[in-house]
């Protein structure tokens, strides 16, 4: 009778899988085992599955540590097998299988994954670090009061860049860590894609800033699009690290993306004083290139205020 | 030589005669003047000191009101205590308050009628001589001569200039001719041989409104004079004309009234600078003291304009948008006495259609006080590439109906040429 063991780890990770076409399966520490487990909390003859014609059942041989059923205290000694039981033996885990177990559907090679393998393509990367190098060097050369020249402001742009290939890395590297395929340079690839992503979703914002107004909430919901990009791109990390399913990817990204925004929320908390002098506006200023919005009247501004005043005598009643 | 020799003598003669009419007149008068200290309740110790003068038989003493201000501000905490010439100390209750002219009245019980320095009828004239009395640096009560130079002409609330030392601890302290008439009362000083006084009506006007009127607590009375205070300063801004100057390319206003003055600046000699800057800057020079973390009454004005120089326009806004990030309130003030400022900002354009504006206008309430504001305001050229012009202001101590007048004159007087 065919009987298919796999030697599973905690993580429920395939290590080793072996079919055997026989009545009798020997599993120990020993090596005239069928099945020979290097575990030191096995014993050298653990135990044997048996098949009695209708039936494969497990016999415990006396072992120090036991055999066990699943996570359970259970004793696995004369258990009739079903396919797809785990059998807890020392430290490591078996599970057993027939050849009429059922597979999961396959799934097809999806031009989203193409999609995903594309941007680790040598050129495809190359540009996209180097976009953003350029970019972020460029943004630092504008924010120098003093003229600076080339290399002044291409070092720590390649500075910023290693520090940002870091996640890729560090992600492709738990990866490994955990038996998957590390995958460095596809997460290096989609990484830098999003990174330069985020630079095009910094500009929208800053653009859609500098054209509202206050009273306007389509500035708010510009902050919603540096979210979703975090999320996203958490969402493709998991996805080309880690076999998980769809739920559990889900909630990893939105996890990571609440500690990544909610921390920094709670970092400007943690560091605003119980009172400022200092006023806070927005002094968002572009080139006149950038305005599209049309402008109010003095009177409408003025007119605006009236909130405002509202607003801080409201303030000035509440601390009274 | 001769006649250094005679002015040298003639100098001579007029500083001891001086000095004699000095000691004459301290001798009199010194049973009317006090040290006033504010005493913590606390500890027991005194926390500011100052001087007043008996200006009533019945025993109404005139001081200035920042030398009380921390009772008038803090009744609980503090007590009010005089000492006189013969060192008999006794408390004193406060009556009524001028936070405007700074000037207040404050009350010992007296047994029998006593002698009272009487006010002036009458202003001095330009170069009389006067004596300002009081007490700097605790050091004992003292005479200064000193001389009369008509009303300060740069300042809004009355003012008179005396050439002679005002020292610290003299506020409050009376100034009298040789009528020993009080002409004035010790308010400030400006360094070297220049004091300020506050003229002797303010002192008059203040007394008969506490003899003739039913007064209201100390609290509504700096309300209404903040409130007065700010609507008549507000009024002649507004009413006085507003002249456009130039600024490099833009054209600023300037308010034509004595009381705001005006200073510039340019870094056009810095070769090296990635952008020219011009500034001017015009301002009141004098705000109102409500208590050692409290001013309002403050009028800032500033105006820059900024020109890129090997600029690319990119780099020009982003350079200068650091600039303006920077605002800060013109007064000081503390938790206690407002709110944190809120802010409203919009691309605007006045009616004359010469400037396009990403304008930024903030307030902050009073909290013990109805109707009065900070505001500060901030607009930001974005209609050249290569050029900039910033106009800015922070006004304490408005109401709102006064804000956003001056706010709308002042958002259609900056323009382009």
């Amino acid at each position: 009778m065919e009987i298919i063991i796999e030697e599973v780890s905690r993580g429920h990770k395939v290590i080793s899988r072996d079919k055997f076409l026989t009545d009798h399966v020997s599993i120990g520490r020993a090596y005239h085992n069928d099945i020979i487990l290097s575990d030191p909390h096995i014993c050298p003859d653990h135990l044997t599955l048996e098949f009695d014609g209708q039936h494969w059942r497990v016999k415990d041989l006396d072992s120090i540590n036991g055999s066990f059923l699943g996570e359970g205290k259970k004793s696995a000694d004369g258990h009739v097998v079903n396919s797809g039981d785990v059998i807890r033996l020392g430290k490591s885990q078996i599970r057993i299988l027939f050849p009429h177990h059922p597979v999961s559907d396959s799934i097809s090679l999806s031009p989203f994954e193409n999609l995903i393998n594309a941007t680790k393509q040598p050129a495809v990367l190359i540009f996209n670090v180097l976009l953003f190098t350029l970019i972020t060097g460029w943004l630092y050369f504008l924010n120098s009061p003093k003229d600076i020249n080339f290399t002044q402001y291409v070092v720590p742009a390649a500075g910023i860049t290693l520090v940002f290939a870091i996640w890729p890395i560090g992600i492709a590297l738990v990866s490994h860590l955990t038996k998957h395929d590390a995958r460095i340079w596809t997460q290096l690839g989609v990484c830098f894609v999003f990174y330069n992503l985020t630079w095009v979703s910094d500009f929208l914002e800053t653009v859609v800033k500098f054209n509202s107004s206050s009273q306007s909430m389509l500035a708010y919901l510009m902050t919603l699009l540096p979210i979703s990009l975090a999320f996203i791109l958490f969402w493709l990390n998991t996805y080309i690290g880690f076999h998980v399913s769809n739920r559990r990817r889900t909630a990893i990204a939105a996890g990571l993306t609440l500690l990544l925004f909610g921390g920094t929320y709670l970092i400007q908390l943690s560091k605003k004083p119980d009172f400022s002098v200092r006023p806070q506006f927005d002094s968002t200023l572009l080139t006149p290139s950038f305005l599209v919005t049309e402008s109010s009247s003095v009177d409408e501004f003025i007119d605006a205020s009236n909130k405002l005043f509202n607003k801080v005598d409201k303030a000035a009643k509440e601390k009274e | 030589m001769k006649k250094i020799l005679c002015i040298l003598l003639l100098f001579g003669s007029t500083w001891t005669y001086a000095a004699e009419q000095a000691e004459a007149i301290f001798k009199q008068l010194a049973p009317s003047l006090y040290q006033i200290r504010i005493i913590d309740k606390a500890s027991g110790e005194k926390s500011s000191i100052g001087s007043g003068f008996q200006i009533s038989a019945d025993g109404v003493v005139a001081t200035n009101y920042h030398v009380i201000s921390s009772f008038a501000r803090h009744p609980a905490k503090y007590r009010i205590e005089y000492i006189d010439d013969q060192d008999n100390k006794g408390d004193l209750s406060l009556l009524s308050i001028d936070v405007v002219n700074d000037l207040a009245l404050v009350k010992r019980q007296v047994e029998t009628e006593m002698p009272f320095f009487e006010i002036s009828q009458a202003a001095p004239v330009k170069g009389e001589e006067i004596y300002s009395l009081g007490n700097p640096h605790d050091l004992g009560m003292i005479v200064v001569p000193g001389t009369y130079n008509g009303l300060k002409s740069e300042s809004f609330s009355d003012r008179i200039h005396f050439t002679g030392s005002v020292n610290s601890g003299m506020s409050g302290g009376p100034v009298v001719n040789k009528e020993t008439k009080v002409v004035g009362i010790n308010v400030a000083t400006s360094g070297n041989q220049i004091g300020f006084l506050v003229p002797h009506e303010k002192l008059l006007a203040l007394y008969q409104a506490y003899q003739n009127d039913e007064l209201p607590d100390i609290a509504q009375q700096m309300q209404s004079q903040l409130t007065d205070y700010q609507h008549q300063l507000v009024t002649e801004l507004l009413e006085s004309p507003w002249q456009l100057k130039n600024l490099g390319y833009g054209l600023v206003p300037t308010i034509d009234v004595p009381f705001i003055r005006c200073w510039g600046e340019s870094n056009a000699d810095k070769q090296d600078a990635v952008m020219l800057m011009v500034l001017a800057n015009c301002s009141l020079e004098e705000n109102l003291y409500i208590d050692s973390n409290f001013y309002t009454g403050s009028l800032e004005m500033e105006f820059r304009y900024l020109q890129a120089k090997k600029l690319s326009d990119i780099k020009f806004y982003q350079l200068f948008q650091r600039q303006v990030s920077r605002v800060m309130p013109g007064n000081k003030a503390d938790k206690e006495d407002v709110t944190e400022f809120k802010c409203q900002h919009d691309i605007v354009m006045p009616q004359s259609q010469g400037i396009n504006n990403k304008a930024i206008f903030c307030t902050r309430a009073y909290k013990q006080f109805d109707d009065l504001y900070d505001v500060l305001y901030l607009a930001i050229s974005v209609d050249h590439h290569q050029q900039a012009l910033i106009s800015h202001f922070t006004f304490a101590g408005v109401s709102k109906q006064s804000a956003q007048s001056f706010t709308k004159q002042f958002m259609e007087s900056v323009t382009w040429k």
